[in-house]
């Protein structure tokens, strides 16, 4: 399938249902009619009766609804991607519907993509996330760091527990002076059989976070597992609510920002990795 | 599985029982598979998933997860 990254712009249009207009029947619509095959056709489904004249007035609704405005303003093409990483992050279980989920499955191979799309020359991370699966945000957290393209991730609001290791696995990392980050010690919950071989199962999951944090960023270990196990910061648990500069001060993330400065780094980044591709040529 | 996360367990694992409900379907729109959840009593669906193997279709907005469908009867 050919791809075209004009796509890519922010502008998302909802085409009201196509049975009235079938001058607008795939193959060459844009919009988003799934033609099922025969065999799938939807059964008992009453067919959609609206009129031509709702239907302009229903997309409207609809972007309203899940835009909260009317149209998005298109943008000129962009060399960046952005990736937003918030809510839960959904690993090997899918989680209820009350919970916003960042799906792993679906953020791996947009990576394989952003590293294999000519057109996309940098990639901005930007976090709100409360955590969430161990394995799935060490895999995005990994996929991020062995990206060759240059990356910068932005922590805004939170970053916490698997968010952390997400964050500092950009090549430069800033956190806007009011965002948090959590770190405190991962759990299990549950009925646990063998209390050894489970501490020491822990123990090494634990490892895992705290390793890919320390190789990642400049904070040490000993400050780091200090920062997990104290006590007194968190009500219902052991670990540090770190803000802002207070990340920063521990080496945490590289430097207190906002939109603006992690656009800039970004630039700066593409740039000579663009200088450095034209002095091995 | 282990959830490393700030929300207490009891809040994220609600409502799981009615997680059996959702029905999933497997359905295909110019050429990439995907799963979707069938909205009841409507013709739309929500995109759950892509089962495509091409890397670039993850990139397109269209096939976001949570991306509205409309199922359209066969003409």
């Amino acid at each position: 399938m050919s791809f075209d990254i004009q796509q890519f712009g922010v502008k998302r249009t909802q085409i009201p249902p196509l049975q009235n207009r079938p001058d607008l029947r795939p193959p060459m619509n844009p919009g988003l009619a799934a033609g099922p095959r025969e065999e799938e056709a939807p059964q008992g489904d009453p067919p959609q009766q609206e009129p031509q004249g709702d239907a302009k007035k229903s997309a409207l609704i609809e972007s309203i609804q899940q835009l909260g405005q009317t149209s998005v303003a298109s943008s000129p093409d962009s060399n960046i991607h952005c990736l937003s990483i918030i809510g839960q992050i959904e690993g090997h279980m899918a989680m209820p519907p009350q919970n916003k989920t960042t799906k792993y499955e679906h953020l791996i191979p947009q990576l394989v993509a952003i590293e294999q799309n000519p057109k996309i020359e940098g990639l901005l991370v930007i976090l709100n996330t409360v955590g969430g699966d161990v394995e799935a945000g060490l895999a995005i957290a990994e996929m991020i760091a062995s990206l060759s393209k240059p990356k910068v991730s932005l922590v805004l609001g939170g970053g916490h527990s698997i968010g952390v290791p997400i964050a500092v696995s950009s090549d430069y990392s800033f956190i806007a002076p009011t965002a948090t980050m959590t770190i405190h010690p991962v759990r299990l919950t549950g009925l646990v059989i063998n209390v050894v071989e489970s501490f020491e199962y822990l123990q090494k999951m634990q490892d895992r976070v705290v390793s890919f944090v320390t190789s990642h960023s400049n904070i040490e270990e000993k400050v780091f597992r200090e920062l997990m196990l104290k006590v007194g910061e968190l009500t219902r648990d052991v670990g540090t609510n770190v803000v802002g500069t207070k990340a920063v001060e521990y080496g945490l993330i590289d430097e207190v920002g906002g939109i603006a400065q992690a656009m800039q780094k970004l630039n700066e980044l593409i740039q000579e990795n663009k200088q450095k591709e034209n002095i091995l040529q | 599985m282990i959830i490393y996360s700030v929300m207490p367990m009891e809040l994220i694992m609600e409502n799981m029982e009615g997680m059996s409900d959702i029905q999933y379907e497997e359905t295909e729109i110019d050429g990439v598979k995907m799963v979707v959840e069938r909205t009841p009593q409507t013709s739309e669906a929500k995109i759950v998933r892509l089962l495509s193997l091409n890397p670039q279709d993850y990139l397109n907005p269209r096939f976001a997860p949570g991306t509205t469908i409309y199922f359209r009867p066969n003409a």
